[in-house]
């Protein structure tokens, strides 16, 4: 039990990692013109993983217009049985990794899906993903925008 | 989680040989008991590692994201430590024995290292390790519908050469910044 204790002691010590991080992004407080998307990711890459099993897809979605959106939906095609967002928390020493249904993107700013917090989850993938296949998802917004991500498989 | 929650906090330890992202467990104990046999055949037990140090990690292969992260990290590490590893073990144990095999689990973990070790067990097998090194892992989701996420320990488990159950890291800590303070416990 003294094990245990200090187990658990040492658990609590630690820091708790924030949920879905938030970056600021330098973007251009101009709004883009109206046939523009003010919305684009970037810096996209995947994991690789074997057929069958799971991936997650990373990125910085940065929204440079002047009004917020929200990202409502991913899917992909022909790559995995399911394709969802998800964010990982950690929580009295514990990992938990929940399906997010509505993630806010602020105005003129972004927001940072990365490893330990939020991701597109990739489940059931239909092919394998090797170092230097390219994958693609589209996100969904309430606007009715969309963006497509496209990410190179690589290891983080 | 409820046993955790009873157990008091007791009082950390600076850091012995100033680890800088290991938290030093004071006054360490021998690790529990921790042996499976592996889809090769090969018997991994904690018992005969004295004289390495040996990373845990229980987790599973479905996880896309921390797990995946932490065992890249290993990997990271080993590569940064070089010829530094011939005392240094590498163990992830999957806690979700109704979807990864021994074979899937042992694949699962030489992705990351060829030298890491993936092991897993029966339910009555990791029902009794968790029991002994005081963790849960658990579904969250619906597991009947094959589309579940399993809550599972945050952190990297370090035994020392001694046998006891020494450091723990969070996970995110890189792997270059994991060499270091492994190189103060080799």
């Amino acid at each position: 039990m003294k094990n245990s204790r200090r187990i658990f002691a040492s658990c609590c010590k630690l820091s708790v990692l924030a949920l879905a991080a938030l970056v600021g992004a330098a973007c251009s407080p101009q709004e883009a013109s109206p046939d523009v998307s003010p919305l684009e990711a970037r810096s996209a890459w995947a994991r690789p993983a074997d057929s069958g099993a799971t991936s997650a897809v990373y990125f910085v979605l940065g929204n440079a217009g002047q009004s917020s959106d929200t990202l409502t939906s991913v899917e992909s095609s022909g790559l995995a049985a399911t394709t969802e967002m998800h964010v990982s928390t950690q929580r009295g020493g514990m990992m938990h990794m929940s399906e997010v249904t509505s993630l806010p993107v602020p105005a003129d700013d972004s927001v940072a899906f990365r490893p330990l917090g939020a991701h597109v989850m990739l489940t059931g993938l239909q092919r394998q993903l090797s170092v230097g296949d390219t994958v693609s998802v589209t996100l969904r917004f309430v606007s009715g925008r969309t963006v497509e991500v496209r990410a190179g498989v690589r290891q983080p | 989680m409820k046993k955790l929650a009873i157990i008091a906090c007791l009082v950390l330890a600076g850091c012995s040989g100033q680890l800088e992202r290991g938290v030093v467990i004071e006054d360490a104990e021998p690790a529990p008991a921790l042996s499976f046999t592996a889809a090769d055949g090969q018997r991994f037990d904690l018992a005969a590692e004295k004289g390495n140090v040996v990373l845990v990690y229980f987790g599973y292969t479905h996880c896309p994201d921390v797990c995946p992260t932490t065992l890249s990290d290993w990997a990271r590490a080993k590569r940064a430590l070089g010829a530094d590893t011939t005392r240094l073990r590498f163990v992830f144990i999957s806690m979700d024995p109704d979807r990864d095999t021994p074979t899937l689990t042992q694949a699962y973990a030489k992705q990351f290292d060829p030298s890491f070790v993936g092991v897993t067990g029966t339910d009555a097998e990791l029902d009794a390790l968790k029991k002994r090194w005081s963790i849960a892992a658990y579904p969250e989701g619906d597991p009947r519908s094959g589309i579940y996420t399993v809550a599972h320990p945050a952190h990297t488990f370090v035994v020392d050469r001694q046998g006891r159950l020494r450091v723990l890291f969070e996970p995110g800590v890189r792997g270059e910044e994991l060499a270091k303070d492994l190189r103060k416990l080799l």
